[in-house]
């Protein structure tokens, strides 16, 4: 049967307050590390000091007879080789928390100090080779990759200008304020349930299954609040496992969470890219090629840390692309918001401001000058797809951010205006897809007899307000309000789910509600149609009501329920790519979306200090579900890409090889005094199905920065963070900023 | 050391919402550690291994001694270890999990609670420290169905996302109205920058915080929520 959204939407795409703001706000909420279990353990991990060792000896005697202390879960052994500092050795649980540091610390352990590299352009050299052997061989520096189209070479060739620079962003780490870990505690059945901080509710659950060998259906994951995972929480990871080993070794529930130091140098952490670029343009500044050789670090990890194939990034130039993998002594990268996406825009949008200065064009005729153009095919096949639509879309986008942001009365060309403090404006493009995914998404509608409503599913929500978004398409479907919807969210026995990752739980989740709900109104139809002396096709729903359109009676949603009576209705809708693919439901989901951002600065010529005063978003999303929570997502994307342009940077220590800010105080983070006005206008288009938004608004936000400081001074700051020390390093190479 | 009040530092220096905490050398200044360190510096060591007999201060711990906190207007008993912090006795031994573990070195704010009104990062403050003080957490700023208006308005304006660092806000901005019911939008911002959010919801805080200060002076009294 057809799915489609219906033609008139009273909630979905208006302003939706959150329905579990309150207990939020109040501290009544209770996330994973917030579950207090009766006699409970706490587990710490032992990590390794060292970025490189071999453990010489290990001898838990003493640790094993520290007070309290219940149970002990090796990790590594002796002889086993580390390779960065922060790798897991071994878990502990104890009666307190305080009993379990004091007996961690009691652990004897003798390393053999190995050669370490911890920097990129140290371990670029490629000697010594510090890394786990891959095929038999160590190799710090991985083969490139390279890649180039056909017409890259005429098109240098034919440019009438080029540019060359070097950009680059750092390592960051996901810093999610609820640290990864997870509360551990089995039953006398052998069954396990775990209350995980995690974005996979039931991957979590299925992979802590093949772990213990146990039945998928002997676990139990719950995560009915998250504190933030921005990528990094896919999974029991190994502390997950760790506790759970603890608790079925000392028959008792066990806590592990991560302190704020192993968050932050073990939960996860965003691959560096730094890259040289040239582009060549004709003198109009139309551009023939752009050329990219990069590389960067995914830690220990082998995998890209750039979107290879999405090099140069939104614009399909004539390219040559390279990329070098580096691998360093330093935790494996993660998936962090838009995984690779901002690298990609920052090695592309920088150079075009360059270009634009080069060639004194304003930056934003450049940009309309080379948009990428509709896809004929697609527009033919997929008119509502992304390549359909590109052109007109960023066009349009631009159009809208310009006029807010009163571009053409701000711009001026770079470096232009007088004084101390200058004034700056840049902007940036970005894209992202956010579908449904492969997977088979659940969820479970129920009307009672007394009216009431439950929405059910296994989807967990993250803080995006996937639970409000479920309530409120059931609300729709069924003509009641948001909050008259009981939600069940985050347990893995609840049906199938996906992690949400990709920006995919919108477009994967809502689908599923809006079938469930729409086949639970008709199972209520079925079963109540001939008590009401009614034809169940001529029941329909209006608001908080169930009308006969034959009779023109009416009745109200709670008597109406009434008549089922020992009955319940209840149907279980599903969502997949494949569905999402079927003519017959197109437009309920799609893919594919564009961002355009436009940033305004002051930058002190004299302190170096960064202030960004403005931000206009305009993001494109499909159908809007939820204005409000959407809204949020915008703000929060631009805020985290704004710490990404100004303060964030991990700092690895070349000697000891260790992280030097691992806490809070110096990986920075703004606060609410830091924070630019934030416009954010929504490209709402309604006919596209729903979109993920959950990534894309961060990606630009960063490139539109420094494009600005590049606005203002007229001095490219090559590398993010814009900090003091940058932009003064920046404007002393090329001779002040006056 | 509480019981004699001679060390309580939350007694003799103000601590304003711009500074939801100790200051290292106010902690210094008032704890007699300042003193001892300077001590030390000058006098041989067999002499300064006699100054701890000429502290007046009562030897507890290592081993736990009983707690008694008042927590949102109830009185709470417990057995920690001296050494456990007012955040940890909260969150491990009392199960009031409002306040958050993020950063547990008085960075984030997000463990913020209010004592004797004040707000304070319960993680710089031992808990036996708190004895005899009021303890608010963001637990109490719902009573019944009864929301505050600052949590109210966090609601309505969709002040938090993932919501782990909103009861640190919350807290904190409670307290700073309490505090001067007539404070700008400017002053609750300062009030706030003690506190870090990662989901980015300043923008609709502001909004939040706009729409409280333009319902002055009713503040103070709490609204009911629909």
């Amino acid at each position: 049967m057809a799915t489609s959204w219906p033609k008139k939407r009273r909630l979905i795409g208006a302003k939706v307050q959150r329905l579990d703001g309150p207990a939020k706000a109040t501290g009544k909420a209770k996330y994973s590390y917030d579950i207090n279990r009766k006699g409970m353990l706490h587990a710490v991990l032992l990590r390794c000091p060292y970025a490189h060792a071999k453990i010489k000896s290990l001898d838990t005697a003493a640790a094993e007879k520290m007070s309290g202390v219940k149970a002990i879960h090796p990790i590594k052994k002796v002889g086993e080789e580390l390779f960065w500092a922060g790798e897991e050795i071994l878990g502990l649980a104890a009666d307190t928390e305080e009993h379990a540091l004091d007996a961690v610390r009691a652990v004897k352990i003798e390393y053999e100090v190995l050669p370490h590299l911890v920097k990129e352009e140290d371990a670029l050299k490629n000697d010594p080779q510090t890394v786990s052997p891959v095929g038999g061989k160590r190799n710090n520096v991985l083969a490139a990759k390279e890649a180039a189209s056909q017409g890259f070479e005429k098109g240098m060739a034919d440019a009438a200008v080029t540019v060359e620079g070097s950009y680059g962003v750092p390592t960051i780490c996901h810093q999610c304020l609820e640290s990864h870990g997870l509360v551990a505690e089995w039953n006398a059945n052998g069954e396990l349930t775990v209350w995980a901080s995690t974005q996979a509710v039931t991957a979590t659950a299925a992979i802590l299954a093949g772990h213990f060998r146990i039945p998928a259906n002997k676990v139990k994951c719950i995560t009915h609040y998250m504190g933030g995972g921005f990528g990094s929480k896919f999974g029991p990871d190994i502390q997950g496992i760790v506790a759970a080993e603890l608790a079925r070794k000392a028959n008792a529930p066990v806590k592990l969470m991560l302190d704020r130091a192993s968050e932050i140098t073990a939960g996860g952490c965003r691959p560096s890219a730094y890259g040289k670029v040239k582009i060549g343009a004709t003198k109009d500044g139309k551009v023939t090629a752009y050329e990219v050789d990069c590389y960067g670090t995914p830690g220990v990890g082998l995998s890209d840390t750039v979107t290879f194939n999405a090099l140069p990034y939104v614009y399909p130039f004539e390219h040559k692309r390279k990329h070098v993998r580096i691998r360093t002594n330093t935790q494996l990268q993660r998936a962090m918001r838009a995984p690779n996406h901002p690298q990609n825009c920052a090695l592309t949008e920088f150079i075009l401001d360059d270009l634009a200065a080069k060639l004194e064009m304003d930056p934003m005729q450049l940009r309309l000058k080379n948009l990428p153009q509709n896809d004929p095919n697609a527009m033919q096949n997929a008119p509502h797809s992304l390549p359909a639509l590109r052109h007109t879309i960023y066009t349009r986008e631009i159009e809208i951010a310009a006029a807010l942001s009163k571009w053409k009365e701000k711009w001026h060309p770079p470096g232009k205006t007088p004084g101390i403090v200058k004034h700056g404006i840049g902007m940036a493009l970005h894209t992202w897809t956010g579908q449904a995914v492969p997977q088979r998404n659940e969820c479970t509608v129920i009307i009672s007899a007394d009216g009431s409503v439950t929405a059910r599913t296994s989807s967990q929500d993250l803080g995006t307000g996937q639970r409000t978004v479920t309530a409120l398409v059931t609300a729709e479907i069924l003509g009641l309000e948001p909050e008259q919807i009981t939600l069940q969210f985050g347990e893995s026995p609840n049906g199938a789910s996906s992690g949400s990752g990709g920006s995919t739980t919108v477009p994967s989740q809502a689908p599923a509600t809006l079938r469930a709900a729409t086949a639970a109104r008709d199972d209520l139809f079925a079963k109540i149609a001939p008590k009401l002396s009614a034809k169940a096709e001529d029941l329909v729903i209006e608001r908080g009501k169930v009308v006969d359109r034959a009779s023109g009676k009416s009745w109200d949603w709670k008597k109406a329920c009434a008549a089922l009576g020992e009955e319940q209705a209840q149907a279980t809708g599903f969502w997949t790519a494949a569905e999402s693919n079927k003519p017959e439901n197109k437009d309920v989901s799609s893919s594919g979306v564009g961002g355009v951002q436009i940033a305004e600065v002051l930058v002190d010529t004299e302190t170096g200090v960064v202030r960004c005063t403005q931000i206009v978003a305009v993001q494109d999303c499909g159908m809007v579900v939820n204005r409000l929570t959407c809204e949020s997502q915008v703000a929060g994307g631009v805020i985290m890409g704004l710490n990404y342009a100004l303060f964030e940077e991990r700092i690895m220590d070349r000697v000891t090889g260790r992280q030097v800010n691992p806490d809070m105080e110096f990986y920075k983070l703004g606060g609410i005094e830091d924070m630019p006005k934030i416009l954010v206008y929504l490209h709402d288009m309604p006919e596209r199905g729903v979109i993920g938004v959950g990534e894309p608004p961060v990606i630009s936000t960063h490139a539109a920065i420094g494009n600005a400081i590049f606005n203002a001074l007229g001095v490219r700051v090559p590398h993010t963070p814009f900090t003091p020390e940058r932009v003064l390093a920046a404007l002393a190479a090329k001779g002040g900023g006056q | 050391m509480n019981d004699t009040g001679e060390h309580n530092h939350l007694d003799q220096q103000d601590v304003g919402p711009t500074e939801a905490g100790l200051s290292r050398r106010d902690f210094l200044r008032t704890s007699g550690a300042a003193a001892t360190v300077a001590a030390l510096a000058e006098v041989p060591a067999a002499l300064a291994e006699e100054a701890p007999a000429q502290s007046p201060a009562k030897a507890i711990g290592p081993e736990p001694v009983q707690l008694t906190l008042d927590v949102n207007g109830a009185a709470m008993t417990t057995y920690v270890e001296p050494r456990v912090t007012l955040l940890d006795a909260l969150r491990n031994y009392l199960d009031v999990t409002g306040c958050k573990r993020v950063c547990d070195r008085g960075t984030c704010g997000a463990c913020t609670v209010m004592v004797d009104g004040k707000p304070i990062y319960s993680c710089t403050l031992l808990a036996l420290e708190a004895e005899g003080k009021k303890i608010k957490t963001a637990e109490s700023l719902i009573d019944g169905g009864k929301l505050d208006a600052v949590p109210a308005a966090f609601v309505k304006h969709d002040a938090q996302q993932c919501g782990f660092c909103t009861p640190g806000f919350v807290v904190a901005m409670r307290a700073a109205f309490d505090q001067n019911p007539n404070a700008t939008p400017a002053e609750i911002e300062e009030a706030l920058s003690g506190n870090i959010c990662r989901c980015g919801t300043y923008q609709q805080m502001r909004d939040a915080i706009v729409a409280l200060c333009k319902n002055q002076p009713g503040l103070g009294t709490r609204k009911k929520e629909g």
